[in-house]
């Protein structure tokens, strides 16, 4: 499909192109061309990932110059476009935009022909910190109350959890092996089934992101038991950390756009600096506020840090349960 | 409540929002029209334009294609034999046959009617009874599905013409295929052999366009071949189904006859598309074929189905698209998106700052009360517009298969590509069709294998998460009234069926 589209765009991107050079201090020297720029999601659309992005891709061509396609790819478990972006030419035009599973933990356990190092992190969008949480009636209502429970009944309490080994079950792992404690780990399709079945009072616990339980414990609907983060949600501002209740285990995951690392540095960083001011643009603000997205960009510098803290930090919880030596 | 009823009644019939809503049925009818495009699948690329819309207006646009789609996706499969959409799978089974028979256009209006009647009612019961139907919703948990699950697969291949060895062998090859991939519950893979473009499993799309499409395709286009190789004419059936000539439009109309003798199908359909609907997790394609199952247990002209019958395509079409109204219930009662269509719906919400939940209805009163009434007179717009094109479809489908054929084939494959916009689903496209040549050959049920294809992943999920809530015990399994009560039912049936009914030879 992108090779049929692309002889036509051609034409329009071309016209599109001479009527930016009148626009001042836009095209200066871009070490991009005129070709749109493709954010590739290894997820299905509709969900937070693909939301974020196209804020990106709604507000960013005015600074960046090309246009902004977010491209869904959600097969092989998100690999197809991890290796899309992979075999694609290094220019600065075709960018991953993940969260780690696909990326950190897939290239420890999948047979993949790329390492960690073969990526670069252009900018992260936000922070997301897991938290646990229950119905309203259920007699877990804390942390305090859950390590009581399991103490006194090891393998008793029932966690819904999304995809083994994901963004919300790690934690939980990391969390047993800090603290010794047992449950049974029920893996589910996703937040929405989770929450169903919590609220059906199917099973004991699950976890989360916070923005998609923030109005239901507001209401009193759902009760969040903890966030494994350092600080509190800003949108579950009465929810304790993990940390507050005397347990260290932090483990937030993130939203990052990734180049891979053979793309110019040039190129890196006028797509860090165009996104970065688009993404501060009064538009842009509005529209992450309207979507709940949580938007702090981080540059490509600190986005790095981040990146390699959770490769060591994801490569010992695996090294330490047996999935890798 | 009253004094918002106005503004939102202003609202939802503006021009503008009736011209949305119109765009959006004739996108999706058309969409729906071509394998492997689907409604679901316009409503992910126009997301981004809710950014831009007045919510009433955008709203009204995606119910239009959704709507539209759920219908459109008959079209291609009554007229070609290929499931425009997951949903329309069950529909096929008749339409093609009624199609090939010289009635194309008999079976698009039982579609239709059966379709906006299915849609209308399950809309009305989203409206009043979201609640109370949410709530019984949730009393379904791992074991209550996995008993659906369990009793749909005995269903469907129970009644696949008398042949109940050949449909069960069906629906377990159809699970099989359904556990290439990764384990969902350990992370494991399976029978991928060393293959990792298979780790994410088989997509739906492509293994439904390729087992009935494809393979139609092939079968056609080597007859074609043969015939003009030996130069020998291939006579009735080949008539039947390509030349416009002999197909006599003024005796394909459907008469208010018949169309009263699908009503029993179509209520079937429509109560059993909207239970299944509110599930969530239980999608279109599941309702439309348990419709279809049970309308024929009941149907006074049983031995019809599979042979071209009108009250399979009402059943099967009422019970896709009665699932579409509340499909939204859990969406609306506890934000939970209940299907693939809820979540871009649930997408769409989120977009315009309005969370998808309980309280959805009194922040938001104007606009959910507009997309209420949209929702209803989209079907009447659905109808218009429909009855409007489907002389030209039904056209489109008598065309010379030489013609045709190759069309359809490309539109499947660039369909089945840009549905996923993976290589390797065309792959798995083709492949699939060579297996459904190899199952036509042998006249083995296609129906069965898709819907354990379909139902397997939830099935498996049910199943293991039910074993893991029960620490191991199978007695767990029984543990709901809800679940004895569907085993006791599937049991029943299925003995009936092997001993009772038996095609007598």
């Amino acid at each position: 499909m992108f090779h049929k589209i692309k002889t036509s765009k051609k034409v329009a991107t071309t016209a599109v192109a001479s009527m930016m050079a009148l626009a001042p201090g836009i095209t200066a020297a871009s070490p991009l061309s005129n070709d749109p720029i493709r954010l590739v999601i290894p997820f299905g659309p509709g969900g937070g990932s693909d939301i974020t992005a196209r804020v990106l891709s709604a507000t960013a061509p005015e600074f960046c110059g090309p246009r902004i396609d977010v491209v869904s790819m959600p097969g092989a478990a998100g690999l197809e476009a991890v290796n899309f972006v992979r075999n694609a030419e290094p220019n600065g035009h075709t960018l991953l935009v993940t969260d780690y599973g696909p990326i950190v933990t897939s290239g420890f356990v999948d047979d993949v022909d790329w390492s960690h190092d073969d990526w670069q992190p252009v900018m992260n969008f936000t922070e997301w910190l897991p938290t646990v949480y229950t119905r309203p009636d259920h007699p877990i209502q804390s942390i305090d109350d859950w390590v009581a429970a399991a103490t006194a009944e090891p393998g008793s309490i029932t966690f819904g959890h999304a995809s083994p080994l994901g963004l919300v079950h790690l934690p939980l792992i990391l969390f047993e092996m800090e603290t010794g404690l047992e449950n049974i780990h029920v893996p589910t399709s996703g937040g929405g089934e989770t929450r169903s079945l919590i609220m059906g009072g199917h099973i004991d616990l699950g976890m989360t992101l916070p923005p998609s339980i923030a109005s239901e414990v507001a209401a009193g609907e759902l009760t969040a038991l903890g966030i494994f983060s350092e600080e509190r949600s800003p949108v579950l501002p009465d929810t304790p950390t993990f940390r507050e209740a005397g347990y260290d285990v932090v483990l937030p995951a993130w939203l990052m756009i990734f180049a891979t690392s053979d793309v110019p540095a040039e190129a890196v960083e006028h797509l860090q600096d165009c996104f970065m001011e688009a993404l501060a643009s009064p538009t842009a603000v509005a529209m992450s506020n309207r979507v709940n997205a949580g938007i702090e960009p981080l540059n490509a510098a600190d986005s790095t840090v981040l990146y390699q803290n959770t490769v060591a930090n994801i490569g010992g919880i695996l090294r330490e349960i047996g999935e890798i030596d | 409540m009253l004094e918002s009823f106005i503004p939102a009644l202003m609202l939802a019939f503006s021009p503008e929002v009736i011209l949305y809503v119109a765009i959006g049925v004739f996108m999706g009818v058309t969409l729906g029209a071509i394998p492997g495009l689907s409604g679901d699948m316009a409503i992910a690329i126009l997301l981004p334009i809710v950014f831009f819309l007045e919510p009433a207006a955008a709203l009204g646009l995606l119910t239009g294609i959704y709507k539209g789609g759920m219908f459109g996706g008959s079209i291609s499969a009554i007229s070609f034999g290929v499931p425009g959409t997951p949903g329309s799978a069950a529909t096929a089974i008749d339409g093609y046959q009624a199609k090939l028979k010289g009635y194309p256009n008999k079976a698009l209006m039982t579609a239709l009617y059966s379709s906006v009647i299915g849609d209308s009612t399950s809309d009305l019961v989203l409206i009043f009874l979201a609640l109370p139907l949410a709530i019984v919703a949730l009393t379904f948990g791992p074991v209550e599905f996995f008993a659906l699950y369990a009793f749909s697969l005995l269903l469907i291949s129970a009644l696949t013409k008398g042949k109940v060895a050949k449909g069960v062998a069906m629906a377990a090859l159809g699970v099989l295929l359904a556990m290439i991939g990764r384990d969902p519950m350990g992370g494991t893979l399976r029978l991928t052999f060393g293959i990792p473009e298979l780790a994410g499993g088989l997509a739906l799309i492509p293994v439904l366009v390729g087992i009935f499409a494809v393979s139609e395709l092939i079968i056609q286009l080597s007859k074609a071949w043969m015939a003009r190789a030996s130069r020998i004419m291939d006579d009735t059936r080949q008539k039947a189904e390509s030349l416009l000539g002999d197909y006599d439009a003024s005796r394909d109309k459907l008469t208010f006859k018949e169309f009263r003798s699908t009503m029993k199908a179509t209520w079937i359909g429509t109560t059993m598309g909207t239970l299944i609907g509110a599930l969530p997790g239980a999608g279109s394609s599941l309702a439309a074929f348990i419709s279809y199952g049970l309308a024929q247990r009941f149907s006074r002209n049983r031995d019809e189905f599979g042979k071209g019958s009108l009250e399979g395509v009402a059943a099967a079409e009422a019970g896709n698209s009665a699932t579409s109204g509340s499909t939204l219930i859990p969406l609306f009662a506890f934000g939970i998106p209940g299907s693939a269509t809820a979540a871009l719906f649930g997408a769409a919400f989120i977009l315009m700052g309005m969370t998808p939940g309980p309280r959805l209805i009194y922040d938001h009163t104007e606009v959910i009360y507009a997309l209420f009434l949209i929702l209803i007179y989209a079907n009447l717009i659905n109808l218009i517009l429909s009855q409007f094109l489907l002389p030209f479809y039904s056209k489109i489908a008598m065309i010379q298969s030489r013609i045709l054929l190759p069309i359809v084939c490309v539109l499947a494959i660039l369909g089945t590509f840009a549905a996923g916009n993976s290589v390797i689903d065309v792959w798995v496209l083709l492949f699939a069709g060579l297996l459904g040549v190899v199952l036509r050959m042998f006249n083995f049920p296609l129906a069965p294998l898709i819907l354990g294809f379909i139902v397997a992943p939830g099935a498996e999920r049910a199943l293991r998460q039910s074993l893991l809530i029960g620490r191991g015990d199978w007695m767990h399994l029984l543990s709901s009234p809800i679940a004895i009560g569907l085993y006791t039912v599937a049991a029943i049936m299925i003995l009936t069926f092997t001993l009772v009914l038996r095609d007598k030879k």
